[in-house]
This record gives structure tokens, sequence and C-alpha cells, in this order.
């Protein structure tokens, strides 16, 4: 162990929506914000900035985090996916075009998570259930209380994929 | 360029050992000035906030030998200390008496936070109301301590001195966690009681066991209550009330007034002092009922208004 290296700046490669990137970034930076201020992906959103509101979640390896309350690091060597990297705009993701066709999205601003955090219950549990889906967003709080059309949504998408 | 939070983080250096003994030697290196990051959903918002404004952190997010699930053959569990809350939500392998365990994980926050917290994690953070530590120590739970001078047991009862205090000394960090077999008979259930589920914080939260012998008489009971003292906090007089009684509705009610008075809970945002000790009453007699008769609580959800076909389709196209 080399204790006297100063280490107040670390460089790390993780996978990024199937791109493998590598950067060099401060201690303290957080997940959310190398995703959003180093690589320009937005679709993670940066709410409370402590873990409650669930509008900075992203897949990890797959599974749902919340990034707002992780240092880059922990991201080493693993896959990340945001919003970005799930379907195109020429082809949604049967997720996106549910919460279009539902009216899914209000102000938009928890949908990405929303949508993050369904696509990750399904690929776990393709026939969830409405309590299921429930229980799977109650990390992700949406301020305009749009979560009807959210489940409905979410319903239709598995339905959809089944 | 990186826009700092507004909660920006003070400078640390960043530390990521690649096994436990290298861990240990920077813990006893740094000692205080050092703070352990497991999942982090705890620490970093500590860090966000500056309540703790350490010189290093040391990620054990390498240390892969400190996650497992195990059964053994004597039917005891061990559990790493890096073993992610989703998993613990999610094993076989604490059924029967070790169930209120799997419960108490499940009552941590939301899905999000069970994916990257962890249950070692959940004791070493040391707040009164985590989940998984009434039930930890609801059966008999013993910690594994690894530092310098090697490896230590002490029951995780003993573990905790105060809020976001344990018993670890400086470069030891807690390996994971000795479940012993539950007595033949036993079953075991955690009851959280919160405002808003369980993203939100306990109340009051009650992890009950109970050994049953052949005539359904009660052998041994164990009542471990949280969110209502410094630490999580035995309910010793009513564990000995329920001894050699039959189990009925009587006693139970009997000793869910006992834990309460036992409880030394504080008024603060969540609930005044007198509230949660009424509520341990509550949700003692619903822990003793849950592990006695297998009863818990079923969750509320809303009644969605069913639509057949998506609103987009009501559209002029």
């Amino acid at each position: 162990m080399n204790v006297n290296s100063k280490s107040s700046r670390v460089s790390l490669t993780l996978n990024v929506n199937g791109v493998i990137r590598e950067c060099h970034v401060a201690s303290t930076t957080t997940l959310l914000e190398l995703l959003r201020g180093e690589f320009g992906l937005t679709g993670a959103k940066r709410g409370c900035d402590d873990g409650n509101c669930g509008a900075c979640t992203v897949l990890l390896d797959g599974k749902a985090v919340k990034c707002c309350i992780m240092l880059a690091p922990q991201a080493r060597d693993r896959h990340v996916m945001t919003i970005e990297g799930l379907g195109t705009p020429e082809r949604l993701h049967p997720l996106q075009q549910a919460f279009v066709d539902y009216f899914a999205a209000q102000c938009g601003y928890c949908t990405p998570s929303m949508i993050l955090t369904a696509k990750a219950l399904l690929d776990e549990q393709p026939d969830a259930q409405e309590e299921d889906i429930r229980h799977a967003l109650h990390g992700t709080i949406c301020r305009c209380t749009g979560y009807v059309k959210i489940v409905q949504a979410i319903e239709a998408a598995r339905d959809a994929m089944a | 360029m990186i826009s700092s939070s507004p909660l920006a983080m003070a400078a640390f250096e960043y530390l990521e050992p690649t096994s436990t003994d290298e861990c240990i030697e920077m813990l006893t290196h740094y000692g205080p000035a050092a703070s352990l990051l497991a999942g982090g959903t705890d620490l970093i918002v500590k860090l966000q906030h500056r309540a703790l404004r350490p010189r290093v952190v040391v990620n054990m997010g390498r240390l892969s030998d400190l996650r497992y699930l195990e059964q053994n053959d004597d039917g005891s569990v061990a559990i790493g200390a890096l073993t992610p809350l989703c998993d613990i939500e999610r094993t076989n392998c604490l059924a029967n008496g070790l169930d209120a365990i799997r419960q108490g994980a499940t009552e941590v926050s939301c899905v999000q936070i069970r994916n990257t917290g962890t249950i070692g994690g959940n004791s070493c953070n040391a707040s009164p109301s985590a989940d998984t530590v009434p039930p930890l120590i609801a059966v008999g739970a013993e910690a594994r301590l690894l530092g310098p001078k090697g490896e230590r047991r002490v029951p995780l009862e003993r573990f905790f001195r105060g809020p976001g205090k344990t018993m670890l000394e400086p470069g030891e960090l807690l390996h994971g966690f000795h479940v012993p077999p539950p007595p033949h008979g036993t079953s075991s259930a955690y009851i959280k009681y919160a405002i808003r589920g369980p993203f939100d914080l306990a109340i009051v939260g009650i992890a009950a066991r109970v050994t049953l012998d052949a005539e359904r008489r009660i052998a041994a009971a164990d009542i471990v209550m949280g969110a209502v003292g410094p630490t999580p906090i035995r309910a010793q007089k009513a564990e000995q009330l329920l001894v050699g009684e039959t189990a009925n509705e009587k006693v139970i009610g009997e000793a869910a007034a006992l834990a309460a008075s036992e409880s030394s809970p504080i008024s603060d945002q969540r609930a005044t002092a007198e509230y949660r000790r009424r509520m341990v009453e509550v949700s003692t007699r619903a822990a003793l009922r849950a592990a006695i008769w297998g009863s818990r609580k079923p969750s509320v959800t809303a009644t969605i208004v069913r639509n057949s076909s998506p609103p987009s389709a009501l559209l002029p196209r």
C-alpha cells in the first residue's frame, strides 16, 4: 500500500450505453455529475441531490440506482445505462412508446427515472403486476402526481413485450 | 466541465483497496480520518451535507470476499457485510425463524437504495431506526469484526454505542454476520411503522422471534425495538413475561404494554415520544401476532380506474 500517493483525482473506465469511456475526475465527483457534466448525458436529472427524489436514476449493471449519491469511481468497470441508451427517436423502446401513448409524462422531469426503473423491473419480472410496479416505483417521485398513467403505461409496455 | 453541486463535498483522498488486508492496513494508517464506503447510500449524503469531512474515503467495492449469503449444513447462515439489501430481500436461505431479516431488508427505503445499500452498512451507519438491525439482534446474530489483530466475534446487540457510534476500533471493519440456526418451532417477524411506507424512516420498528413448544407454549421470546432509544433495545421484561405462557391475545397484549414501558423514545420531526411509546405497543402486538400466527398487515394500494385503450387513441389522426 502506498498511502502517500495523492489520489484526490481518480482515473476510471466504465461502459456507458455500450460505449467504453475513460475519464479522470475529482474524487468528490458523483456519478450523476460525471454523466451530465463530462459526458453530456442530461437524461438523468439532478433533483434533491440526496437520494430522495429518484430523478437521477440510472441502471448500473441492469439495476436501478440513484447516481446522485454514488461516487463516480463506484461505477468503475461497470455498465451504466441512461435513458439516452434506451431506444432511438426513430425506434422507441416499448416502454417509451407506452409513455407517449398513455400521456405518462407531464413535466417530464421524473420520466427517464420512471422508464429505467420500469425496465429493470420488467427485465427481472416480465409479468410484474400493478402491485409490483407500484412497489418498484416507490423511490421515484412524480411531483405532477401522474402515477396512474405511469402505471398504466408500464402495464401496457409489459403486455406489448409479452 | 463538471458543475459542482450546491451541496459540494469537501475534498478527500480516494482509496480503493483490493483485499481486506490492504483495507485494514489503510484504516489502521488513517484511523479516524478515514471513512469506509460500502454502498454509500448513507455516507455520500453525509459527505454532501458536510456532516462528515473525512480526509480519506476508503471504498470497499472491490472486496468481493465480503459479499456472501450462504446457509451452512447446521442451518446457520453467513451474511457478508457487503451483501446488497436487494439480495437479502430475494434470498430463500432466510426461511422460517430467520424471515424477520428478509422482512427488515425489504422495508429499507426503495428499490434503488436496496440495490446499492448493504446489510453491513445498515449496521455500521448505526442509525437507531435501521430496519435490518432489530431482526438481526432478535435472531441472535453475531458480528464478525476484522482488524489488525485478527478477527473477533461479538453479539450484534453489543455492537452499538449510540446514534452513529459502534464498537469498531480504528483499523477494524465489519466482515459480516453469523446467524445461528433457529431452534425448532421458531418463527420471526419485523413490523415497521412509518407514515409514508418503507421509503420513510421508521417511527418504530419491532422485531419479534418466538419459539413454541409441542404444546404451543412459548419456550423463548425475543423482542427488539428500533427507533425508540439511542440504539436498538431489547424489551427484556416483555420477553420474560411471555416465556412459559400459552400464546394468546391476552398475554400478547400484556407483553406489548410492557415493551412500551421499556422503550425510551425521543420527540423529533417524525413523532413525539408519547406517540412513539403508544406505537411500540401497537407494533409489538402486531410483530408477536405475525411471528406466532404468521399474519402480516396487507399493504395498501390505491385503486386504479382502468381505460380499455390508451388515451392517445382518442386523438384525431
